[in-house]
């Protein structure tokens, strides 16, 4: 196991490599620059943009940028952000907890109830509750996530229950530990709805879809004519067969764990990184959406590999 | 000035009145004439305030530095503009220059040597005195420095060469041009930056990373009336009273009266309008369609909506005049037919016919906007000419300059060809992500396809247009728009045939045409007049000569709507200020 992981860290090298030379390389496929923004200012001449551009080794051909940005993050530095006018790991860094917490809740939202659904939908195939559930589901599918946090928000300014958007109340820094926790949860709890129920429906019928799937199976059968109560058929014969796909989606959604949700972020207020990389991509702040991908392409490797691990634990048909 | 990519702008306009379509052009006028922004000056008179109390507006994004030379966009601005003064400043309601850091100046003869007056009771916020070292420590080290990119160095620099900025004693700083500069005093509102702090930055390299978002608060230190206390990204920003402010009002009471300034950095204006709404915020700029949901709410929520005229800044539709030749791909930048459609003036005169400037309004700025004829945003008052050539909505009219132009559908297929039978067809870009200048287009579109001409409109991403203008030229028309400033020579890199900015035909080693001629001879004569009638006159000819010409075929502009919370003494909304212009005589009734 432990030479597995160390094979697979190595790997991890040329794939990401990869990744960024990818990244990188699509991402001058647009024209112009960051800098071109400037351009359109009459009061800046040609002379100030272009002592810009050399600083930053826009005027190379991309390659040569590439591996400038490959040299730099050698030294651990993921270069500078224009628009924010600091290290891109400053940027980061500020936005990163936020981003966290929101996607952290939001995931426990989703898994906490999409699974346990599943199961339930499952158990109780094609009957008003499956239906029901199953509708429920798709209607958080299908509303778009903009419009759900405006209706979200609507409806807090009408019942003024919970605040409308943003992280923390203006008065926060006066509050005892206990009424910051309270005040946070609070301002978490319409982003988190919001997020969280985009991905509940896939999540859920995933699981629906396994446990049926394992419920036909011989083996249930088997378990049930031995005379073993029905939930312990569920829970413990066919939940530990029917899990392994969850486990795998459950990896590639460590990756979202940073990345945040550039819309809803936006009309809820809340500050993370989302709406940052999404500003610095359609301004084209070449080095923060280089830093943004990289620590995506971590993630989702790393997601990966925790996966595999988890996998060889739960079942133990598989062994590397 | 600067091209604008999004519809909310800086708040502008000439006076106040609501453009209708029942009112002829000819009352419209009227109206404009006889309401002189000088009007207002008599109108304000500031009342003794209540000291205490907070203001809380938003803002759509966070600021990018806290440094005033190193940042200068709009979200910036916001915020070091309170924190940092100039020797001179706008006054908010008459547009005039007037003394700030600096009490009084004179200037010589030749017109090039300018002495200022500094104030001696000014301090910084750590308080140390402010004195002319400052001044030349700002401009000499800071502006002047080749190591420090900034974009004030580009203002501060005339024909290649930079001002000489000389201490004469603590308090009198002289400024010697190479040429004479008439907008000099108005651009003297640059922020001066204490020489005590930064002097050790600037020695040791480090100016360029200094004052941005990450820098502890009470390190920015300047004159102005409130300081930074807090930022948090990405949610707020906290600033506070300046105590030892220079500022008084009229009985000696230290100015500002807010005790506390709050702008939430709120991304979407929908929530922004909610939060209004509920009394979260103070202030709140309207789009057009918030108009019909908040102005009968008023009376309730103990608000009221404003209403200053057109914003500053310009929507126009531009074709490519560009007569280059591109090298590289061996062929001329503008098909040779397309260049000899967009250069004959009656052609682009006859597009002007075609904008239905009133439908336009109606349907894109629900009766909330005003026409455009002129190079300046009537907004812009003293060097705004009224009595431009105006092209009203008449197709038949477009048509029948085409006609003289030969222009005409000769095989009537419904689209009208050149001499030569070339269909007229060109494509339309403007960029992407300003709904309102996509539904513009969509309507000039429509009206154009009506007159007999072929469109192909699209839409692009803003960086993708800017390197189409820029360098590559390989468009036929595009509908921009450009910010404005009441400064018409601000708009030099536009309208000199020079210029990066001139759009229809960028960089001409000489002038193309007699009438680009004649624009780039007013600019150079008009930026060395200091006689502000003389000037005017000037800057009139040139309006005329562009509403003649038309290589800009202006649209229409949004007004200036937004609500502010009644609480507030003090506030006098104006064109050119928005609504907190006076901020530090702004209290809490």
């Amino acid at each position: 196991m432990t030479s597995y992981i160390i094979r697979r860290l190595i790997t991890f090298v040329p794939l990401l490599l990869a990744i960024t030379f990818v990244a990188f390389m699509v991402f001058q496929l647009a024209p112009g620059n960051y800098f071109d923004t400037l351009r359109m200012n009459p009061q800046i001449s040609e002379e100030t943009i272009s002592q810009y551009e050399s600083r930053y080794h826009l005027d190379k051909s991309p390659i040569v940028q590439y591996g400038y940005w490959l040299r730099n993050l050698l030294r651990l530095d993921l270069g500078y952000s224009f628009a924010t006018m600091s290290p891109v790991t400053e940027v980061i860094k500020k936005r990163l907890f936020n981003t966290f917490i929101l996607s952290l809740s939001a995931m426990l939202f989703t898994w906490l109830i999409a699974i346990p659904l599943g199961i339930f939908c499952a158990v109780h195939q094609n009957r008003v509750s499956d239906r029901f559930f199953s509708a429920l589901s798709f209607v958080g599918l299908s509303i778009p996530n903009f419009f759900f946090a405006l209706v979200l928000l609507y409806l807090a300014s009408l019942t003024g229950l919970l605040p409308l958007g943003g992280m923390r109340a203006t008065d926060y820094e006066s509050l005892s530990a206990l009424g910051r926790a309270w005040d946070l949860l609070r301002h978490l709890l319409i982003p988190t709805i919001v997020i969280g129920t985009s991905s509940l429906a896939g999540l859920q019928r995933i699981m629906r879809g396994n446990m049926l799937e394992v419920l036909r199976a011989q083996y249930i059968t088997t378990a049930r004519a031995k005379g073993l109560p029905e939930h312990r058929v569920i829970y413990i014969h066919a939940l530990r067969n029917a899990v392994n796909p969850i486990i795998t989606v459950f990896g590639y959604s460590l990756s979202g764990l940073l990345s945040g949700a550039a819309l809803t972020e936006i009309i809820t207020g809340w500050p993370g990184l989302g709406s940052v990389m999404l500003q610095a991509v359609r301004s084209q702040d070449l080095f923060l959406v280089m830093g943004s991908m990289l620590m995506g392409g971590v993630l989702l490797m790393g997601g990966n590999l925790v996966a595999d691990i988890l996998l060889a634990w739960s079942d133990p048909r598989i062994q590397y | 000035m600067r091209l604008r990519r999004t519809k909310r702008e800086k708040k502008g306009t000439g006076c106040f009145f609501k453009k209708k379509s029942s009112l002829s052009p000819f009352l419209l006028l009227a109206i404009v004439a006889f309401c002189p922004l000088s009007s207002f000056a008599e109108d304000y008179r500031p009342k003794i305030g209540a000291y205490g109390g907070e203001l809380i507006l938003s803002t759509t994004s966070d600021p990018k530095s806290f440094n005033p030379i190193l940042a200068k966009e709009t979200s910036t601005t916001a915020i070091t503009g309170l924190i940092f003064e100039g020797l001179t400043r706008t006054n908010g309601i008459t547009t005039e220059v007037e003394p700030n850091l600096a009490s009084s100046w004179e200037v010589d003869d030749t017109g090039k040597v300018w002495t200022f007056h500094l104030r001696s009771d000014v301090q910084w916020f750590d308080g140390q005195p402010f004195t002319a070292d400052d001044v030349v420590f700002t401009f000499n080290e800071l502006i002047y420095n080749p190591h420090i990119p900034n974009s004030a160095r580009d203002i501060f620099t005339i024909e290649g060469r930079i001002f000489k900025v000389e201490k004469v004693d603590d308090f009198t700083v002289k400024f010697t041009l190479p040429l004479k500069f008439a907008p000099f005093l108005r651009s003297m509102g640059q922020e001066i930056l204490p020489r005590h702090i930064l002097q050790r930055q600037v020695l040791e390299g480090r100016f360029n990373s200094t004052w941005t978002l990450d820098a502890p608060p009470d390190e920015i230190i300047g004159t102005g009336p409130f300081k930074l206390v807090k930022y948090l990204s990405g949610e707020r920003l906290v600033l506070q009273r300046n105590p030892r402010y220079w500022r008084k009002d009229k009985q000696a009471n230290s100015l500002p009266y807010l005790q506390k300034l709050i702008y939430l950095i709120v991304q979407s204006q929908d929530t922004a309008l909610l939060k209004f709404q509920e009394g979260e915020l103070d202030y709140y700029g309207l789009r057009g369609s918030d108009y019909p949901i908040l102005k009968p709410q008023e009376t309730g929520g103990d608000f009221t909506v404003y209403e200053t005229g057109p914003a500053f800044g310009t929507n126009f539709l531009v074709f490519n005049q560009n007569r280059g030749y591109d090298e590289k791909a061996g062929k001329a930048y503008v098909q040779p037919e397309k260049l000899r459609w967009f250069t004959n003036k009656n052609f682009r005169q006859a597009v002007a016919h075609c904008i239905d400037k009133g439908a336009l309004i109606d349907i894109v700025m629900k009766g909330l906007g005003s026409a455009q004829h002129s190079a300046m945003s009537p907004g812009a008052g003293f060097f705004y000419n009224y009595n431009v050539k105006r092209y009203e909505y008449n197709l038949e009219r477009a048509k029948g300059l085409l006609r003289e132009a030969g222009f005409l559908d000769r095989d009537k297929d419904g689209i009208i060809e050149d001499e030569e039978g070339n269909d007229i067809e060109f494509s339309l870009f403007t960029n992407s992500g300003n709904t309102q200048r996509v539904q513009i287009a969509n309507i000039i579109r429509k009206d154009l396809e009506q007159v007999g001409f072929k469109v192909h409109f699209m839409q692009l991403e803003f960086n993708n247009l800017v390197t189409k203008l820029n360098s590559s030229y390989d468009w036929d028309a595009v509908i921009l728009g450009l910010t404005g400033s009441i400064e018409p020579h601000f708009g030099n890199n536009v309208w000199q045939s020079s210029g990066q900015l001139h759009m229809w035909y960028p960089k001409q080693e000489a002038p193309a045409t007699s009438w680009e001629r004649q624009i780039d001879g007013i600019f150079n004569r008009a930026v060395q007049q200091l006689d502000r009638q003389q000037r005017k006159k000037l800057y009139d000819e040139w309006q005329a000569i562009v509403a003649e010409n038309v290589p800009f075929i202006y649209t229409v502009l949004p007004n200036s709507l937004f609500a502010v919370r009644n609480k507030f003494g003090n506030l006098h909304p104006t064109s050119y200020g928005g609504a907190f212009h006076n901020l530090e005589e702004i209290f809490i009734k």
